[in-house]
């Protein structure tokens, strides 16, 4: 064969690679040829900067590959490199717009590289890329930017959080924001923020400050992205998190095991194995780690009540802000939920309102479900009366479309939830009276806030509609009417029943063990705190919590006590608490409750948190017993969660399931059914969905499939039995099916 | 497992042989497509039907383009081949209508060109110009050439050898004094030589570097650079003779209007400053001295080195060191004298 002339090109980018890979392996060898490549790389550099815009890659060995060298041995030659990272960054600065669009990559991923191997700092890089992603007008370059800056931050935050560029990089940003209030350059920062939030490198106040300013910008977008972080940013983390761990749960051990068994036994199979199993480990451990505590973006303002007014003047009340309704309702939502769960007071806010509150209003249920949102119970109730007047007035009427009713029913009950004062007598007792009304969105939402006022204040209600439990608690003077501002006298909610739970459980063990149910011995304490002290997180398992059933038992009690001396107090205590029990039992006695010492004498943790919630829910449920739909409201209402933002779709209520088409209540009707193309019976489609997963099938459709003729003879033979033949078959059909067919299922 | 008679027809039909049949054609498999097509004309979409031929200076212009931009080598080759013959064609006192400047700029990257005979044609193009015209930009040249002398490719620093030569030729002063052309050439030639400045190993044996010219061609790199140091630190100048009657007498090159463009470009008004390696070195004086502070160690070692290997290089060599003695003599001097 001809020996192939090797072109001139072909073997110089050969002797590039090799080059690298020499001096890789041997620098000092190699010092000498790398100095004349660097000299190389100073003439093409010269050559490039004497017209930039002309640079050509036509010659064979372009700039671009000089560059990529360098940049890959630089760390071996750093006392000849010394200028090369400055070269870059100054050749990127000043013409990372004309340059060559494969050059510039190639300049930028070399300086990414040379942070990667610590020639450059984070500070440095970011300092150089930061600039040009905001000024770059290509939009590929600030695609590659943008990833490359996210990952530089995520890679340097990895193993330990890098406070000192956090810092730095928080700083700069928040300039950006500052610096030019109009500029949609901000939205840069607003992006980072968020993307670092999202994947929680950045937890921290100062992040949340950024997002406050930018949410106090000028321009629309924005606004838009900070005030989007706070209301959804974190959920989106939340979320992302579950994404992380379920796919955790990907391989299964046993799965694996079984495999290997069955299989032919290979070095390589048992290697892989032995991976996975040091994988499931690893998972293991990173779950039973501490959760770090990540609190939401609204608790990390810094002075929320000066971030809801400004924002609310701003952007709400200005007749300047250049805002559109779908972007002011949004700032609205931000501020009525700042103010709802911070508790602040906005006065003007409430009369702001007034002017939304009608039907013709667009997307006027989220207008009610902010000024839901923004009432607590600090809101003086003169401020909400005119509203839930005009409300009243407005939506609820005979006239009035079912939908917009039940609506303006559905928004008085949240206001009127969160502050029950804002309501008068006459009123109530009008919308009380659409209980009777024939359409059920209506009805039920009427009927909602009669049972919120049976509770709340029943004195408002006619007597008849009071109800039993109300008369009663009136009668006994258990049930009194709060007054504006007052505050509920007492420790934590529910800590006696935790208590008296505990004495039940202690209870419950000994009389296992076989012991005396009273008296507990010292050295069974100490047992038992040893085992509290390793369950001291709460179980970590989803689906015995997530049901929201009360009466789950927790593997094991938790209790904290600390050493020997202690111990007396801590018994002492128990035994206030089985006292106090009994005496509860008799409610007409008037006995003033003993304050618990549970909170004082020991460290709840957090599964004892955990029970005392599950126990405060109990004790409402039953409180409620019999009457359903309280108790069904109730639950509703644990689930969900104080930082919960109130949307239009709880508002609108049921008359939501009305509006819908007949198609769409088709489609929602067949949803989770799968698909049948033709008409066929179920069976036929379990039948297809078992082939679809390989199961196999079961005895009987085998007997059902069995060929015609080979059952003839079966069935010829079978006409031809005498009595006791049949007898005996039928019996021993019997008894086999008692059996579980024919070897029977004793050995399970 | 097909349990119905229909699934084994279906299964079977899979592996049935066809039967070719005589005289027909064989049946074209399902995922056949027809890329056949008939047109009666074929039309070009772009020709030029001029009857006159473009004049010269427009031909000379294509050509340059071709030459300085084409991606075939032949076509580049071809096209400088053109320009030869234009010029060498040309009766001797009719002007070229394009300026040998413009030229040499336009045509200078293709030192660096991978092909041989490009850039064989384009030295043999060069040495055409008249010397006059070229004597202000060594700077845009002397770029290439550097690039050219460190390259990895042989043939390329070999080839930007002679370039070296023929600009020495023509634009002496300039090549020697243009900003970084004193400093990082003899940087480059040092690094050629494989006398690099920092190498400070003392062990018998020294790694050749893989691109280090040896013999013949290391000769040929001594000579080159000892022309160049010659042309930056031996004063030929022949001295001013004063003539009477004939205006100012001594320095009369500074009361006269500039002959060059941007004669005061060693003042670096406009430019972002300059460090050691890019300054202007205007006189000998200066030349030499960097030189010295820079230089003359590593390449006194190296001629020492070069002479113990005899044969054409330690010829060379004792060239260059004559070059070096010549040039040195008259600042060691002033040295003193200060």
């Amino acid at each position: 064969m001809v020996k192939k002339r090797v072109a001139a090109l072909d073997k110089v980018d050969a002797d590039l690679a090799n080059l690298q890979y020499k001096i890789r392996r041997d620098p000092k060898s190699y010092a000498d040829d790398f100095q004349s490549q660097y000299q190389q790389y100073s003439s093409q550099r010269d050559i490039f900067l004497a017209s930039p815009n002309t640079a050509s890659s036509g010659s064979i060995v372009s700039f671009r590959d000089l560059i990529d060298l360098v940049a890959h041995v630089a760390d071996c030659y750093p006392e000849f490199t010394t200028t090369f990272p400055d070269d870059l960054k100054s050749i990127l600065t000043l013409h990372h717009a004309t340059l060559e669009s494969e050059l510039r990559e190639k300049i930028v991923g070399s300086l990414v590289l040379l942070r990667r191997k610590e020639i450059i700092d984070s500070t440095d890089l970011l300092n150089i890329l930061f600039p040009i992603l905001v000024a770059t007008p290509s939009k590929t370059l600030r695609t590659l930017l943008y990833q490359k800056i996210l990952s530089d931050l995520r890679m340097s935050n990895s193993k330990a959080t890098n406070h000192k560029l956090n810092k730095a990089v928080q700083a700069q940003l928040f300039n950006l924001l500052m610096a030019d209030r109009a500029s949609p350059k901000g939205l840069w920062a607003v992006k980072i923020t968020r993307d670092l939030w999202k994947r929680q490198i950045w937890t921290d106040a100062k992040a949340v400050e950024i997002m406050k300013e930018a949410s106090l910008a000028d321009n629309e977008k924005v606004i838009g992205g900070g005030v989007r972080f706070f209301l959804g940013g974190d959920k989106e983390r939340e979320e992302l998190e579950d994404e992380s761990s379920d796919d955790d749960g990907a391989i299964d051990i046993g799965k694996l095991k079984h495999q290997v068994g069955i299989n032919k036994k290979t070095k390589k199979k048992a290697k892989a194995l032995e991976k996975a199993v040091e994988k499931v480990k690893k998972i293991e451990k990173k779950k039973k780690q501490p959760h770090p505590l990540n609190f939401s973006a609204l608790h990390l303002l810094h002075d929320p009540q000066g971030f809801a007014e400004q924002l609310f003047s701003k952007h709400l009340q200005s007749s300047k802000s250049k805002l559109n309704l779908e972007q002011k309702l949004l700032v609205l939502q931000l501020v009525s939920r700042l103010v709802g769960l911070h508790q602040l007071t906005i006065i003007s806010l409430y009369s702001y309102f007034i002017k939304y509150l009608t039907p013709r209003q667009p997307s006027v249920t989220s207008f009610l479900a902010s000024l839901a949102q923004a009432t607590h119970k600090l809101v003086p109730p003169d401020a909400l009366e005119p509203l839930i007047h005009k409300i009243a007035n407005e939506f609820v009427s005979e006239a009035s479309a079912s939908e917009v009713a039940s609506a303006g029913l559905n928004a008085i009950r949240e206001i009127c939830m969160r502050q029950p004062m804002a309501m008068n007598d006459t009123l109530l007792q009008d919308l009380v009276m659409y209980r009777k009304s024939k359409d059920k969105g209506t009805m039920m939402a009427a009927k909602g806030l009669l049972s919120l006022y049976r509770e709340a204040n029943p004195d408002l209600l006619k007597k008849r509609d009071r109800g039993k439990a109300a008369i009663m608690g009136i009668k006994s003077g258990v049930m009194k009417e709060r007054r504006f501002g007052e505050e509920e006298v007492g420790g934590i909610e529910g800590l006696e029943l935790l208590e008296q739970w505990k004495e039940q459980e202690r209870k419950r063990k000994r009389i296992e063990r076989g012991l005396p149910e009273d008296l507990a011995t010292d050295e069974e304490e100490e047992e038992d705190e040893g085992e509290y002290w390793a369950a001291w997180d709460v179980e970590s398992d989803a689906s015995s919590d997530s049901g929201g059933w009360i009466n789950v038992d927790s593997d094991a009690e938790i209790e904290i006590s600390d050493s020997e001396d202690e111990k007396p107090a801590s018994k002492k205590v128990k035994l206030d608490a089985g006292k106090e029990g009994e005496k509860e039992k008799p409610p007409a006695e008037e006995v003033k409750p003993t304050v618990s010492k549970l909170a004082t004498t020991k460290i709840l943790t957090p599964a004892d948190l955990a029970k005392l919630q599950e126990l405060r829910l109990e004790a409402s449920v039953n409180k409620a017993m019999g009457n359903r739909a309280q108790s069904a409201r109730l639950k509703e209402l644990a689930a969900r969660h104080i930082d919960d933002e109130l949307t239009a779709e709880q508002i609108e209520g049921f008359a939501r399931l009305r509006k819908s088409t007949k198609e769409e209540r088709i489609a929602m009707a067949r949803e989770g059914k799968g698909d049948r193309r033709e008409h066929r019976s179920t069976q036929a489609l379990r039948r297809e969905k078992k082939d679809a997963e390989g199961k196999s099938t079961t005895n009987r459709e085998k007997a059902r499939k069995k060929n015609f003729l080979m059952t003839l003879g079966k069935a010829k033979g079978k006409g031809k039995r005498s009595l006791t033949e049949t007898r005996r078959v039928l019996k021993g059909h019997i008894e086999r099916s008692k059996r579980g067919g024919k070897r029977g299922n004793i050995g399970k | 497992m097909g349990s119905s008679v229909k699934k084994k027809r279906e299964k079977k039909k899979d592996f049935q042989k066809t039967k070719l049949k005589v005289g027909k054609s064989n049946t074209k498999p399902d995922n056949f497509t027809d890329t056949s097509f008939k047109a009666k004309s074929i039309i070009v979409n772009q020709q030029s039907l001029s009857a006159d031929a473009p004049s010269l200076p427009k031909q000379l212009h294509h050509y340059l383009d071709i030459a300085s931009g084409s991606r075939s080598d032949t076509q580049r080759r071809d096209a400088l081949s053109y320009l030869i013959n234009q010029f060498t064609s040309q009766p001797v006192n009719a002007t070229i209508p394009i300026a040998p400047l413009f030229l040499v700029k336009k045509l200078v990257p293709l030192l660096l060109d991978g092909s041989d005979s490009v850039r064989t044609q384009l030295l043999k193009l060069f040495r055409l110009f008249p010397p006059s015209g070229l004597i202000h930009d060594a700077e845009h040249v002397l770029l290439y050439i550097r690039a050219g002398l460190t390259h990895l490719s042989a043939r390329i620093s070999t080839d930007s050898l002679s370039a070296l030569e023929w600009l020495l030729e023509v634009a002496k002063d300039s090549a020697v004094s243009c900003p970084g052309g004193w400093f990082k050439t003899i940087k480059c030639f040092l690094l050629m030589l494989g006398w690099s400045t920092t190498d400070k190993s003392l062990g018998w044996t020294r790694s050749n570097s893989s691109f280090g010219a040896i013999g013949k061609a290391q000769g040929r790199q001594l000579l080159v650079f000892a022309q160049f140091l010659k042309a930056g630190i031996c004063d030929d100048h022949p001295l001013v003779q004063y003539d009477p009657g004939n205006g100012p007498p001594l320095y009369r090159e500074a009361y006269m209007t500039p002959t060059v463009p941007n004669p005061f470009a060693h003042l670096n008004l406009f430019g972002p400053p300059r460090d050691e390696e890019t300054e202007m070195y205007m006189d000998i004086e200066s030349r030499q001295r960097v030189f010295q502070t820079h230089f003359q160690p590593a390449v006194e070692a190296g001629i020492e080195r070069v002479k113990k290997e005899a044969g054409e290089a330690g010829r060379s060599a004792a060239v260059l060191a004559k070059v070096v003695r010549d040039g040195m003599a008259s600042y060691s001097s002033i040295g003193n004298i200060l």
